[in-house]
């Protein structure tokens, strides 16, 4: 196959392409922010006093049983820990192959980058135990999302659609758009980790006017997404119909999201206005109920996969864009990088 | 970490903007300010001296700096009473009080103060704030950050007041009573149920350690409270050793040691045929509109909690109607805000329409609210007939629970 092919990538084994680790990496940083939510929701953060070993043990070497059938909080957060490690060695793997085998450069770095968000989580993650400090908790809950968009991102960076792409956007409206729905997102997500940071002496007025921001940024995203949903529909976006994908995605986790939200607050606090009906007036909160845990976490990790969606729909958007115009993948590539598998490929 | 001991939230604390654009204002303010002091947080925290009981007391006397005498009072059971992620117990001040040792056990306290994690030995400590402090505060003063979002409002425990108790008007609860609100949560409120907790064997003790720690914290802060008063009323210097402050600790702790001996018997609930049900209800339905129980004055014809008196709760008139303050004139409660007052709320009656209440829903749980009332609230005992007293005997009480079941919608 020709170096200056734009599908010159399979050529390579699976384990030798940087898509399949950055693939790899953003569907296990998912599941990790999930761990991650429940460690918030179940206030274990400091379930295992030390860091960056266990209980004294080395990180890899605490006894599965001790681990698996020992107290609920101390499992949730020693799982966290071994699953940030695995996509800490999927980061690693994501940079060898594309030092390795990538020949676009700003790519390469983007591994590097991802790299050390991963590096740094983990050592925000360890402050946290070390010094104790619930701020540091809150931060980390605010970096896992942004390394799962990082990660996703580079992920769709070595798809075909960005390979593919041609420009047929001629406004710059939607970039826009989609752009301050992306820093939305992530401060929504900043509201989000203060609420459930919040730290013993905060104020009620303090704890008050977040709550006000969180839903007021909640309703400006929510006519963000509905106006993006409305404009890829019009005809000037037909040709570029991919578009739609994230749109849809997007508005079909804002109605999941809203509705997670409405039952976070329950689940926390009950209704307020609880003499409207009798079943609100009977309802019972469950503390660290099995579905009051599902719902409080799931928010807070669709949160994440929003972010994650609009950071989509900026991608496409903007390879799309005029003056954007993609082209075939570059024929700086060695014959190096590519001849020891593709060779193996092609005798195989 | 502590470069910063929460401050900005401290200055959120000013009195928000009425108005939409002050408000917009304000909230993109909190947000600069929340992102500007990302990354700090205070590591240590204290117990917030009661201001607003010295507020409203001084109020009573036209002078006013309620800091300093809550500060002096804060002091003397900071000395009695450690702080907060170091928990005492002035066992040596409460020598010769019978059950001293009854009151509180200081391994469940020791188990729930302080921050949240398990030590080398894996035993969970930090309890309160992670289950309680969101909505109670650090002190146990019911400003809790989501305080001002709940209906009704967390309860301070720092009155030694509980709502649902076994014992009667004026007594301290029982260790059983505070378990089941802990376990059974309070139905149309904030309070949540803990049983999922003991569903787990590593979590079965620790509701125990909770109440323990809420014991603690209530008779904290009662102390506190009556030393202030003292200062105010009677101008004493508050310290440690001074021995008409040791005596109101004193006081306070064996009113807290007798209550497992208070506890009211409920007679068991008869067994009716439906016949007689439906006359037990009638005979209920009179004695619900009569003079003596007088519960449509609150509870409405229909019991659906519309009657003419709309009351406060106690919590409420402390700082309020007992200080002078009119508590439906914002003019006027807005004063003791700087102290840590919340807008005040009507202590609605039960709608008996939706078949919730929060005491507790069977027979015997209503027979017990009604001849011991709802302490704190403007529900009172019932007058039992004994001797020459009039009142209600125990068939009449028995007739109004059968009543006030009939009202639900699924009775």
């Amino acid at each position: 196959m020709s170096r200056a092919s734009p599908d010159w990538r399979t050529g390579l084994r699976w384990w030798a392409q940087p898509k399949f680790w950055a693939w790899a990496a953003a569907i296990m940083i998912f599941p990790l922010i999930w761990v991650g939510g429940l460690v918030t929701t179940h206030d274990a953060g400091m379930a295992v006093p030390d860091w960056p070993g266990t209980y004294g043990y080395n990180l890899f070497l605490y006894p599965v049983s001790t681990w698996l059938y020992g107290p609920f909080d101390l499992f949730i957060e020693h799982g966290h820990r071994l699953l940030g490690s695995v996509v800490g060695l999927l980061a690693i793997a994501l940079c060898y192959t594309s030092w390795r085998f990538e020949p676009r450069r700003w790519y390469c770095w983007g591994a590097v980058g991802l790299l050390f968000a991963v590096i740094a989580q983990g050592l925000l993650g360890g402050f946290r135990v070390v010094l104790d400090a619930r701020t540091i908790a809150m931060l980390h809950g605010c970096g896992g999302p942004i390394v799962f968009a990082v990660a996703v991102f580079m992920a769709l960076a070595a798809s075909k659609d960005w390979r593919g792409a041609s420009a047929t956007i001629e406004s710059r409206g939607m970039s826009r758009l989609s752009t301050a729905l992306l820093l939305g997102t992530i401060l929504q997500l900043y509201l989000g980790a203060q609420l459930r940071h919040t730290l013993p002496s905060t104020s009620p007025v303090g704890f008050l006017s977040m709550v006000h921001l969180h839903l007021t940024v909640a309703l400006l995203l929510a006519l963000l997404i509905l106006l993006i949903a409305f404009v890829v529909r019009r005809r000037a976006y037909s040709a570029a119909r991919e578009i739609r994908t994230p749109a849809n995605v997007l508005l079909l986790l804002l109605f999941v999201q809203l509705t997670l939200g409405l039952a976070t607050w329950v689940a926390n606090y009950a209704l307020p206005w609880s003499e409207l009906t009798a079943w609100l007036s009977q309802y019972v909160i469950s503390a660290k109920g099995y579905w009051e845990s599902f719902l409080v976490t799931g928010h807070q990790a669709t949160g994440s996969l929003m972010i994650a969606a609009a950071v989509w729909l900026v991608c496409r958007v903007w390879r799309r864009q005029a003056k954007l115009v993609s082209q075939p993948v570059s024929s700086t590539i060695s014959e190096a990088a590519v001849s020891p598998f593709a060779q193996a490929e092609r005798t195989a | 970490m502590a470069c910063f001991d929460g401050a900005f939230f401290r200055l959120l604390a000013l009195n928000p903007p009425r108005d939409p654009v002050r408000s917009f204002r304000y909230m993109a303010w909190a947000l600069a300010c929340s992102l500007a002091c990302a990354g700090c947080g205070p590591s240590q925290f204290g117990y917030a001296p009661n201001e607003l009981v010295a507020a409203s007391l001084l109020r009573e006397e036209g002078t006013q700096k309620p800091q300093p005498i809550a500060e002096s009072a804060s002091q003397v059971v900071e000395a009695w009473f450690g702080s907060l992620d170091d928990p005492r117990w002035p066992a040596d001040k409460l020598q010769g009080i019978v059950g001293e040792e009854n009151i509180v056990s200081m391994e469940g306290v020791q188990r729930s103060a302080g921050a949240v994690g398990r030590g080398n030995d894996k035993v969970e400590r930090g309890l309160y704030r992670k289950h309680c402090v969101s909505c109670h505060g650090l002190s146990g003063d019911g400003r809790g950050a989501a305080a001002m979002l709940l209906s009704p409002y967390p309860r301070d425990f720092r009155r030694g007041t509980f709502k649902f108790k076994s014992t009667p008007h004026g007594s301290k609860p029982t260790r059983s009573d505070l378990v089941r609100t802990l376990h059974e949560g309070i139905p149309g409120t904030s309070m949540p149920s803990f049983a999922a907790l003991e569903q787990s064997e590593e979590f079965q003790e620790d509701i125990e350690a909770l109440v323990e720690y809420v014991r603690f914290l209530s008779i904290r802060g009662e102390v506190e409270r009556k030393l202030i008063a003292k200062r105010v009323r009677e101008g004493i210097e508050l310290s440690p050793e001074d021995e008409e402050c040791v005596a109101v600790l004193q006081q306070i702790a064996s009113r807290w040691a007798s209550a497992e001996s208070k506890v009211l018997a409920i007679p068991s609930p008869p067994e009716l045929s439906s016949e007689e049900l439906r006359a037990s209800i009638e005979r209920g339905s009179q004695w619900y509109r009569s003079e003596i129980t007088a519960c449509v004055k609150c509870h409405g014809p229909e019991g659906r909690g519309d009657g003419a008196s709309q009351d406060f709760d106690d919590w409420t008139k402390d700082w309020t109607i007992l200080a002078g303050i009119d508590p439906k004139n914002p003019g006027e409660w807005k004063e003791m805000k700087p102290w840590g007052a919340l807008k005040p709320v009507i202590d609605r009656p039960r709608n008996f329409a939706w078949s919730s209440f929060r005491g507790g829903g069977d027979r015997q749980d209503i027979f017990r609210r009604l001849v011991l009332g709802i302490e704190g609230t403007p529900m009172p005992p019932i007058a039992r007939a004994e001797g020459n007293n009039p009142g209600l005997t125990d068939d009449q009480i028995w007739d109004l629970v059968h009543f006030v079941l009939s009202l639900g919608e699924n009775p």
